[in-house]
């Protein structure tokens, strides 16, 4: 063998044992639970089941499978918890949250929370590469403890009041008009379930590289009737299905001051299929909108639909509704049962957390199921 | 196999090249016999001239003329390599252009097995020629964040639909029914 070939080998062996060194650490050390030691949410432990770590090259994956049973240490029943999922990556983004709404749990009860991740880094240091914390837990008297982070207070907030909203419609249609008419109902929800389109996104913080060009197309708005601020103009810049530069102009109609709002999103394509893609929220953290007062809303990220199964969707028209406000006191507004019986909206907002999770009790354990839920609140 | 010249075999034979050079050809003659037979072919013919010459007048002074033809043979090499610079970095030993490659060599080798040892290279098998930076976005059963080499992903088990809402704030959530559990649950992933 000559010379250079010896010095090639050599290289190429080196590399080889550099990389093929042993995971850099454990899967069950890679997981950290971190709860206040005062959090009326406690951990009572934590599964790893099948959790992997392995080396991928001068990366590290980390398949983590954990099944963590949490205990309402509180005096109150929870109603939900919103735990925060954060990395070494935090500092310059990757952050995530598990949040289980709808909870029911009395005090000394226990409950799961599922996360599965899989987190793919370069090869780090020592320690803990994932860590779970509690950003939020809500009590059924609307009391919320945690550092509130992510901004959870106001999302749960939202959750239990459209659980308690729906709750009571569906309690209202049993006592009204029977075991049968709520199973209508149940199906009903079901059905529209099954019939929304599903979209996958992708989104980025500023312009992407697409370089076709791009027009801009003007929201259009439904209702909600009620609704304490109202959307008078919006735009965005559109190519295909990408949406960028969304703009917003609102204005305060209701006598108390609003400190956040969120529309609700509705892409048509161009068959004229509507589809529920998501929210344009305030962009002003430090918002605070006096009784008439009108302000802009502007994101400067750029969101891209297709179609399940990656099929281009082109956008033909962007239509807004108001889904959710908060006022400077701290208490939410959102849609009743009847503003959200519109047709064009019934057709594709999504149902509750609460609704989805009693739709979902019928199919799976039926009727007498849910009326027994129900019965519990 | 490239063999080295007849001058060079010549000044090896008389001991005559500089020691890098010296150590260099004794490397190729090590594993080279027919250079190594003429290495050897040139120090006898040396033996015998020196020893044919021996007590002749003509050539009395042999040391002083072996030393002129030695100067004279390097002032050859040296007029060479000016005329024709390229040809003597082309008979550079291949030690040395290794040495010289070397560092463009190695991070392409590196680069070559970190690839070959990433099963899933993210960058290789997702959309980040759409975007610089941070990207989101829902896979089949998942949302995944992903910045450069690093990705963190939410995954979703398997079972019932899921439903994918995005906020032009730039944060990504999925909801769905746990089927073990019959909890609704919702996970959200953050762009900042």
């Amino acid at each position: 063998m000559c010379t250079r070939n010896r010095i090639v080998l050599a290289l190429f062996v080196g590399c080889w044992i550099v990389s093929a060194q042993p995971p850099a650490t454990e899967a069950r050390s890679s997981l950290k639970v971190d709860f206040p030691k005062d959090s009326p949410v406690a951990v009572v432990g934590f599964d790893m089941g099948d959790s992997v770590t392995t080396t991928r090259g001068s990366a590290i994956v980390i398949d983590l499978r954990t099944l963590l049973t949490l205990r309402n240490a509180g005096s109150r029943r929870l109603r939900g918890v919103t735990l925060l999922v954060s990395t070494q990556e935090s500092a310059v983004g990757g952050r995530a949250s598990v949040s289980v709404p709808s909870l029911n749990v009395e005090p000394g009860g226990t409950f799961p929370v599922r996360i599965n991740l899989r987190l793919l880094r370069p090869l780090a240091p020592a320690g803990p590469l994932v860590t779970v914390t509690l950003d939020g837990a809500l009590f059924e008297d609307l009391s919320f403890f945690g550092p509130n982070l992510l901004n959870s207070r106001r999302s749960m907030m939202v959750w239990e009041l459209e659980a308690q909203r729906d709750r009571r419609y569906f309690k209202s249609v049993l006592s009204a008009s029977g075991p049968e008419v709520l199973r209508e109902k149940l199906l009903e929800s079901l059905a529209r379930q099954a019939a929304r389109p599903r979209l996958d996104v992708q989104v980025t913080r500023g312009r992407a590289t697409n370089i076709d060009a791009a027009r801009t197309v003007q929201f259009a708005f439904l209702g909600p009737a009620g609704a304490p601020v109202e959307p008078v103009a919006g735009s965005a810049m559109v190519s295909g299905g990408e949406a960028r530069a969304t703009s917003l102009e609102v204005i305060n109609r209701s006598k108390r001051t609003v400190r956040y709002f969120e529309v609700g999103l509705i892409l048509r394509d161009d068959t004229g299929r509507e589809y529920l893609a998501g929210s344009v929220p305030a962009s002003d953290p430090d918002l605070n909108l006096a009784p008439g007062a009108r302000t802009r809303v502007t994101q400067d990220s750029t969101l891209r639909f297709m179609a399940a199964g990656g099929r281009p969707l082109a956008i033909a028209g962007l239509t807004g509704y108001v889904s959710q406000v908060e006022f400077a006191d701290g208490s939410i507004w959102i849609p009743d049962r009847r503003a959200l019986a519109d047709p064009r909206l019934a057709e594709v907002v999504t149902p509750s957390p609460e609704e989805q999770r009693l739709a979902d009790l019928y199919r799976r354990k039926g009727l007498q199921a849910v009326i027994d839920e129900l019965s519990k609140f | 196999m490239k063999h080295p010249g007849e001058i060079r075999l010549t000044l090896y034979a008389g001991g005559e090249l500089g020691w890098w050079e010296q150590f260099a050809l004794t490397r190729h003659l090590h594993r080279c016999p027919a250079c190594r037979r003429r290495v050897e072919m040139y120090r006898n013919d040396r033996k015998v001239i020196s020893e044919a010459l021996t007590g002749s007048d003509e050539f009395a002074d042999w040391e002083r003329l072996a030393a002129e033809m030695t100067a004279n043979i390097h002032l050859g090499l040296a007029a060479g390599e000016c005329v024709e610079q390229a040809r003597a970095e082309r008979t550079r030993p291949r030690w040395q252009r290794a040495i010289i490659l070397a560092p463009i060599v190695l991070p392409v080798l590196v680069l070559a097995v970190v690839l070959l040892r990433m099963g899933q290279n993210p960058t290789a098998t997702g959309k980040m020629d759409w975007v610089e930076g941070t990207l989101i976005e829902t896979t089949g059963g998942s949302i995944e964040w992903r910045q450069g080499t690093a990705g963190l992903s939410l995954q979703i088990p398997p079972g019932g639909a899921v439903t994918y809402l995005v906020n032009a704030r730039g944060e990504v959530r999925a909801r769905y029914v746990d089927e073990e559990t019959g909890q609704v649950t919702i996970h959200n992933v953050y762009a900042q």
